[in-house]
């Protein structure tokens, strides 16, 4: 296990969707204020979210890049750079977040492996010990158990540890396709204590928590980029393919689809409190309810 | 009838179990107990999971009724990712997959037919069907999720 300890530092600001010479106003001062304030803030222009994450205690919005971890403690207004351990090479791929516990972060990726942080990115430790490699592919957080936590490492299954990643135990190969993320949800009904939704290269996988059998959820086909649920409405399973988003009212059972914001998504997230962010295209995009209308936070 | 070299065996994994649970081993009262067991499973249990825990064919896909079918209860099956407390609710309660397309319950409850000692007797013999590793598995988590103060 190794520690690191970084600095947040400042990068650009929040762009919403306007059109005509407002909109393009916005564009130069984002522009101004980028090269201003950060030479990484390219990342969050260009780069593809892959991941989303929310501190609900602390109203802290994350998102991350292969490459870098951003935090927002404005909902998106301004975007702060999280460094990760200099020692740490890879890319990241997925990220983890609890309302369970205050500025807890979990990311992991392709020779990360996984890396816990307990205060919001200002410092990390390895938490690899007992995963048979680094190449995990996603990490998730069980809803309800802060230190619970499940990691997919590739071609050998999920692992979990219930002592927040201290220590790693094989339970279970997975479903038979890949999975690109992986989330926990505490909606009724399992036979333990919640289930497990996996989006795949083909469809939506879901299991109970026991690891007692992947199913298809709802015949689903396609690659699905993300997966993730509502806090307060569990049976609610929102699924990003392609530049659409599905979203089931019964666990994954039926799908319809709900308007979306354009871009290709790469990353999604419903907030403790009920609120829809998309990634795409390497913007972040936030929708308050089901009848509202996409709105931009950043360029 | 269960061959003596089996027997031994049923033994001396229970008393390993006894023993990783911190109580006092007591090898006749395991054996009785397994034996037991034995006895009310393939009463009750058998017709549905298999005689030998095998469970029922392609019973990791819903049946032609929208049921998921019964699992095995051995080595091949699910059955020692759980603990001790929760194998105990799902036979005294039953439980129902929210996901089965009728309203019965997917394992039935056997809280009014058997007693908590028979629930825990059942569960012993259901025990001797898995590997040494899924064994070890099982009594860990049982630690944190140990039988009912009635079954003990």
């Amino acid at each position: 296990m190794t520690g690191y300890e970084s600095r947040p530092r400042p990068v650009p600001a929040r762009r919403m969707m306007l059109s005509g010479a407002a909109g393009a106003v916005a564009v130069l001062v984002g522009l101004l204020t980028w090269h201003g304030a950060n030479a990484d803030a390219s990342h969050t222009t260009s780069a593809p979210i892959v991941a989303l994450g929310f501190d609900a205690q602390n109203h802290v919005l994350l998102k991350a890049t292969a490459e870098t971890l951003y935090r927002s403690a404005d909902d998106g207004l301004h975007w702060t750079r999280v460094a990760l351990p200099p020692g740490a090479h890879g890319r990241i791929s997925a990220m983890a977040t609890t309302a369970r516990q205050a500025g807890l972060v979990y990311v992991s990726g392709p020779g990360l492996g996984v890396l816990r942080s307990g205060n919001d990115g200002r410092s990390w430790e390895d938490r690899n010990a007992g995963l048979p490699a680094r190449s995990v592919e996603t990490v998730a957080v069980h809803a309800d158990q802060a230190d619970t936590v499940y990691a997919y490492v590739a071609g050998r299954g999920i692992f979990r540890s219930r002592q927040g990643g201290l220590n790693w135990r094989l339970m279970d190969r997975g479903p038979r396709e890949n999975i690109l993320q992986l989330i926990h949800s505490n909606m009724p009904g399992s036979m333990q204590t919640g289930w497990l939704f996996a989006a795949t290269a083909s469809g939506v996988r879901r299991s109970m928590d026991c690891f007692c059998g992947w199913r298809n959820a709802g015949g689903l086909e396609g690659k699905m980029n993300a997966v993730t649920y509502d806090p307060r409405q569990p049976e609610q399973i929102y699924a990003a393919t392609g530049k659409e988003i599905l979203l089931s009212s019964n666990g994954g059972e039926q799908w319809t689809r709900l308007n979306a914001p354009g871009p290709a998504l790469t990353a999604l997230l419903v907030s403790p409190d009920g609120v829809l962010y998309a990634a795409g295209g390497g913007a972040v995009y936030r929708k308050r309810d089901h009848a509202g209308t996409w709105e931009r936070l950043d360029g | 009838m269960v061959k003596a070299s089996h027997a031994a065996a049923v033994g001396l994994l229970a008393l390993a179990s006894w023993a990783d649970a911190g109580a006092t081993p007591a090898p006749s009262r395991s054996f009785d107990q397994i034996t037991a067991g034995r006895a009310i499973y393939r009463q009750n249990c058998a017709s549905c999971h298999g005689i030998r825990g095998e469970g029922a064919p392609n019973w990791e896909r819903p049946d032609a009724r929208g049921e998921m079918p019964p699992p095995p209860h051995n080595a091949s099956g699910h059955t020692w990712k759980h603990g001790d407390g929760m194998l105990y609710r799902l036979v005294h309660d039953g439980w129902r997959d929210p996901f089965n397309k009728t309203s019965r319950l997917t394992m039935p409850s056997f809280g009014t037919q058997l007693t908590p000692i028979e629930i825990r007797s059942v569960i012993a013999y259901i025990k001797t069907m898995w590997t040494s590793e899924q064994s070890a598995f099982q009594r860990t988590e049982s630690r944190r999720e140990p039988f009912p103060p009635e079954a003990r």
